[in-house]
């Protein structure tokens, strides 16, 4: 899943691929509160899963978010 | 203020003509008209454009910063960072606090908005980008500008439709005049070349519809004019008090040495027939400037183009000014950069009096019988010490800068 993300998170939100490890924290990405609601759309559209952006902040790490995105669409 | 003199001392553009002020200006003396059919306008009435070349803002400003910044944002950053570098500026070691922006714009961010509307009405509220409003609304453009470069000084942006580059820099002249900050990052930015606006304006029949030819659709007084072609990019202008400029070792460019602001207070789109708000507007600027009616040399016209346009201004010019200034219009090569316009113009003029030359109206051929002003066909060197632009807007706006030499 954390391919998944870094490739969402490149493709997407166009983070540089070098800065996204799974312990960089969103911080370090420069993910703000505006860019975490995006994640959470794209997400929900290219993946299907309902994240909500509380949720995506609640995450500490990138490596955070991709257990968090993996745990929800083991359920869906 | 009498004394105070405001000085030029930085220059950035990014225009149809091209990216920096090197190459924008090199096409307008050349006289080479950018305008080109447009295929994002396929299916509207009008699909004549003047498109900044060759444009890549992730590679100009990193992709994850031109993602969240709208068009007309990203022209103002790049053309920015060119002025700062060209006035010998460095923003890592300025005092941020003393450094104001003004830019201005006619629209925000259009594309931005046209492009979520599309997903509220196909996909669902829901789905609507949290960057909608932080990229489109207009005064991102000065707020934007303050975080690329840490001016933390006044911040704002104006809005007076096709004059808000002119009363961008005009208002920040007022500023440093007022001792409010030491240096202003000054011009204006526009990427309003939607299909949703474009349709806006072809129903008002302000476009030119020279489909067959696009390159000589944009004709500034020519008898054949027909509308004007909506233009994209920005200029910026970085502005310091002479004395101030000076004492840094600061090369100073040119002065902006008058401003005068009217409105017609006539029609809402129409400027008034003989042109009386800016004539005001000229008037006022040549008193602010100390000069007459008699001392210009050089005229950067507003020179839209449209039928009503130049025969208003051109009138105007006639009856104003006495020393038979040569005139131009530097739309009929870049189009019309609507709220960019007029500091773009800026830019031109100043680069005008810097080089003692008069650039050409691109695409004139036959001049209006009533167009009865002196207007440049051929670059022409002659010698400018002072020199105005003219900036009229929709709403009856008007914004005159008189531009010396230093």
């Amino acid at each position: 899943m954390f391919e998944t993300l870094k490739e969402i998170l490149v493709s997407k939100l166009k983070v540089s691929p070098e800065q996204v490890t799974p312990e960089a924290t969103k911080e370090d990405v420069e993910l703000d509160s505006l860019a975490v609601v995006e994640l959470s759309l794209v997400l929900e559209k290219e993946l299907g899963v309902e994240i909500s952006d509380d949720e995506l902040l609640d995450a500490e790490t990138i490596g955070d978010m991709a257990r968090l995105i993996e745990e929800r669409s083991a359920r869906v | 203020m009498a004394g105070i003199d405001v000085a030029v001392t930085g220059l950035g553009l990014v225009t149809p003509a091209g990216i920096g002020t090197a190459a924008s200006w090199a096409a307008v003396r050349a006289g080479r008209p950018t305008a080109a059919l447009d295929p994002a306008l396929e299916g509207n009435p009008v699909r004549i454009s003047c498109r900044v070349p060759d444009w890549d803002p992730g590679q100009l400003l990193g992709g994850r910063r031109a993602h969240r910044l709208d068009r007309f944002t990203q022209f103002a950053l790049v053309a920015a960072r060119e002025a700062i570098a060209d006035a010998g500026l460095d923003p890592q070691t300025w005092d941020g606090a003393r450094v104001g922006v003004v830019l201005g714009c006619a629209d925000g961010g259009p594309g931005t908005v046209e492009a979520q509307h599309r997903v509220l009405v196909e996909e669902s509220p829901s789905r609507v980008s949290p960057l909608l409003l932080p990229m489109q609304l207009p005064n991102m453009l000065a707020g934007q500008t303050a975080i690329e470069f840490g001016a933390t000084g006044p911040n704002l942006v104006v809005a007076t439709a096709c004059a808000s580059g002119a009363t961008a820099i005009g208002t920040a002249r007022d500023l440093l005049l007022l001792d409010r900050c030491d240096v202003v990052v000054a011009g204006g930015s526009e990427a309003m070349i939607t299909p949703l606006v474009m349709a806006g304006f072809a129903q008002m029949g302000a476009l030119s519809r020279r489909e067959d030819d696009p390159a000589t659709a944009s004709r500034p007084f020519d008898l054949d004019r027909d509308g004007f072609v909506a233009g994209e990019g920005a200029g910026v202008l970085i502005l310091e008090r002479a004395a101030d400029a000076r004492a840094r070792g600061a090369r100073i460019r040119a002065r902006i040495a008058g401003y005068g602001a009217t409105a017609d207070a006539h029609h809402m789109t129409s400027p008034h027939p003989q042109g009386l708000g800016v004539e005001r507007a000229v008037r006022t600027a040549l008193a602010d400037a100390g000069a007459g009616v008699g001392d210009v040399q050089h005229v950067n016209a507003h020179g839209t183009a449209t039928p009503l346009n130049d025969l208003a201004e051109a009138r105007m010019l006639r009856r104003t000014l006495t020393g038979d200034p040569l005139v131009t219009s530097t739309k009929g090569v870049t189009g019309h950069l609507l709220g960019a316009a007029g500091a773009i113009e800026a830019v031109f003029t100043v680069l005008s009096i810097e080089q003692q030359l008069v650039p050409p109206t691109a695409n004139l051929h036959t001049l209006d019988p009533e167009v009865e002003i002196k207007v440049a066909t051929e670059e022409t060197g002659t010698r400018i010490e002072l020199a105005l632009s003219t900036s009229l807007g929709f709403g009856g706006q008007n914004a005159v800068l008189a531009v010396a030499a230093p």
